[in-house]
């Protein structure tokens, strides 16, 4: 192979000697072999991370690491996030997490789960922890299969088989901790300082707090915050410190306090409110249709063709609601259709809609005025924008 | 093995026609959009191949089950989410050769056109070879939170089969609805 290289390279430089310009002078300069870039330590306020499902090959989903100032080059890098896998990002940690499923042949063989530990600067794994069972939950990436707890020492994985359970792992000593039984529940929302709050079948929350063994300490069932039939809830919220906002199938919008031991429904619940324009009706539509920003407002991805069944197919507006006054403040219509929208922590934040084509367009948030679009350069399959706060 | 699956199945077949709220919900919606062009979900159309069909269709060759199976609006897709097994090398009620059709599953009530009777279909996943890559399709009338498992199409679901690499969908008639709609 070195030999051939070399052969190649005597050749090149042959035919390049007697082609040389005198224009050119000075030779460009060599260029040192191996060169791996690097991301900064501390990523700029303005990257998020972009979940690839990656439809076409699901076993080699991926996480885009992406800058969404750059129009030419906003992919920064990749990290592997295979087979229906979740992620979580630690800034405080300089970590990404992947939750994945492997087989030892690819389709075939032994089945290993485990959370790959990722460096945020190299993209290097430093390491993994393997999961226990074959049970982890594979499906649609929702965030809140894969959550952190007790201030990001540990974290929660939730398992299906179809029975549902959650694996309580402790992040610094890379061991697994426990596993909780969720009997009819789903869904891993962090609650309190160690703890976590799942919805039911019946309607109901159940809300665990864990011993510093990772044991349940306690548990209790908060009944009838949601009603499935009439409001289902979008399992995704929009997090705003430790209040979840989530806004229903059509278009009710409910807050819940996680920061206590319980979790605590805001009391009057409200809607995002209507339009002219709907056939038949205005309703959220995509796959992660709302999002926060650090001003206290809630982005809603809003399709004008609501109706049974329209809730993944994506929205052509965003309509800027104020939960303090439960009043919508603003209609963004964005240029194509989306179905993820995520906020930017920067100092001017910014609305970041990764639409159907796969192209990803950026919004200023205050006016949603049309910045940049950044093409279909970063993901085929671009379902989920996760801001690094 | 078998005979969990057996029991899962029987299992499933009796919930199905015991959901009757959801089969009206879902008639109502097939009512609603029936005219209209079912639209895949922009996910879905983003990770296919635009410019057209590229399928020819593929038909029952029966009047009472009507429609092109490699088609989103064929009516027994009412709440699929993934590749069209018809369009990778199986059917719409059997798995491409080399893949092992899970025994666990959700499942949606669909209304066909001709006969007018709501149907039960079993969305039973295809396992252990990657994507087929062929027909993506997603339509969600009736599909309700993760928290009802078996009313949501976002799980994989490969479970029960010896693995959890998806390949594509079926859409298995298991039974008509005990309460027709009108």
């Amino acid at each position: 192979m070195r030999f051939l290289a070399l052969a190649l390279a005597l050749s090149v430089s042959a035919s390049a000697v007697s082609a040389a310009p005198a224009a050119y002078p000075t030779p460009l300069p060599e260029e040192p072999i191996p060169t791996v870039k690097a991301l900064p330590k501390a990523w700029p306020k303005s990257w998020v991370v972009i979940h690839d499902f990656y439809f076409a090959s699901i076993l080699d989903g991926r996480l885009a690491v992406v800058d969404t100032t750059s129009a030419n080059q906003p992919l920064k890098g990749l990290v592997r996030a295979a087979q229906f896998a979740n992620s979580l990002v630690s800034r405080q940690r300089g970590e990404i997490y992947t939750a994945e499923t492997f087989f030892s042949r690819l389709t075939r063989g032994e089945r290993t789960d485990a959370i790959t530990i990722w460096d945020m600067e190299t993209l290097q794994p430093k390491g993994e922890i393997v999961l226990p069972g074959g049970k982890r939950q594979q499906s649609v990436t929702y965030p809140h299969l894969f959550q952190f707890t007790n201030g990001e020492h540990w974290a929660l994985v939730a398992n299906f088989t179809p029975a549902q359970s959650v694996t309580v792992v402790d992040l610094d000593a890379r061991k697994i901790l426990s596993e909780i039984d969720l009997p009819g529940c789903a869904q891993i929302y962090p609650t309190g300082e160690r703890g976590f709050s799942s919805f039911c079948a019946d309607g109901s929350m159940f809300s665990v707090t864990l011993d510093d063994k990772g044991q349940v300490a306690s548990s209790k069932t908060i009944a009838k915050v949601q009603d499935i039939d009439k409001q289902p809830l979008f399992s995704t919220p929009a997090m705003m410190g430790k209040t979840g906002w989530f806004v229903s199938y059509y278009g009710q919008v409910q807050g819940f306090d996680f920061s206590g031991p319980v979790p605590r429904p805001l009391p009057g619940a409200f809607n995002v409110g209507t339009a002219e324009g709907g056939a038949p009706e205005w309703r959220p539509g995509g796959w992660q249709v709302i999002a926060a920003d650090a001003k206290g407002l809630l982005y809603v991805l809003m399709s004008p063709n609501g109706r049974e069944g329209s809730h993944k197919d994506g929205g052509t507006e965003v309509w800027v609601i104020d939960p303090a006054k439960k009043a919508r403040v603003a209609r963004f219509p964005l240029r194509s259709v989306g179905v993820a929208v995520g906020v930017t922590p920067e100092d001017t934040p910014h609305l970041i809609v990764a639409r159907a084509d796969g192209v990803i367009d950026v919004h200023d948030a205050a006016t949603g005025a049309f910045v940049r679009s950044l093409g279909a350069t970063v993901a085929a399959n671009p379902i989920l924008i996760t801001p690094v706060p | 093995m078998a005979g969990f699956d057996k029991l899962t199945e029987k299992f499933a077949r009796r919930i199905a026609r015991g959901t009757s709220r959801r089969s009206m919900l879902a008639w109502l919606g097939a009512g609603m959009t029936g005219a209209a062009t079912f639209p895949v979900l922009p996910v879905a159309r983003a990770a296919t191949h635009g410019g057209g069909p590229t399928h020819s269709p593929v038909t029952a060759g029966i009047d009472q089950d009507p429609g092109d199976r490699t088609s989103c609006d064929y009516w027994r897709y009412c709440a699929i989410d993934g590749f069209l097994c018809t369009c990778c090398g199986g059917s719409v009620s059997s798995c491409p050769p080399g893949t092992e059709m899970s025994p666990i599953t959700w499942i949606g009530t669909c209304t066909n056109p001709a006969d007018n009777r709501a149907y039960i279909i079993s969305y039973n996943d295809c396992c252990g070879t990657s994507s087929c890559g062929q027909c993506l399709c997603n339509r969600n009338e009736g599909d309700r939170p993760q928290v009802r498992p078996q009313s949501n199409n976002d799980y994989n679901w490969c479970l029960g089969s010896q693995s959890s690499v998806y390949n594509c969908s079926t859409a298995v008639i298991v039974g008509v609805a005990l309460d027709q709609p009108k």
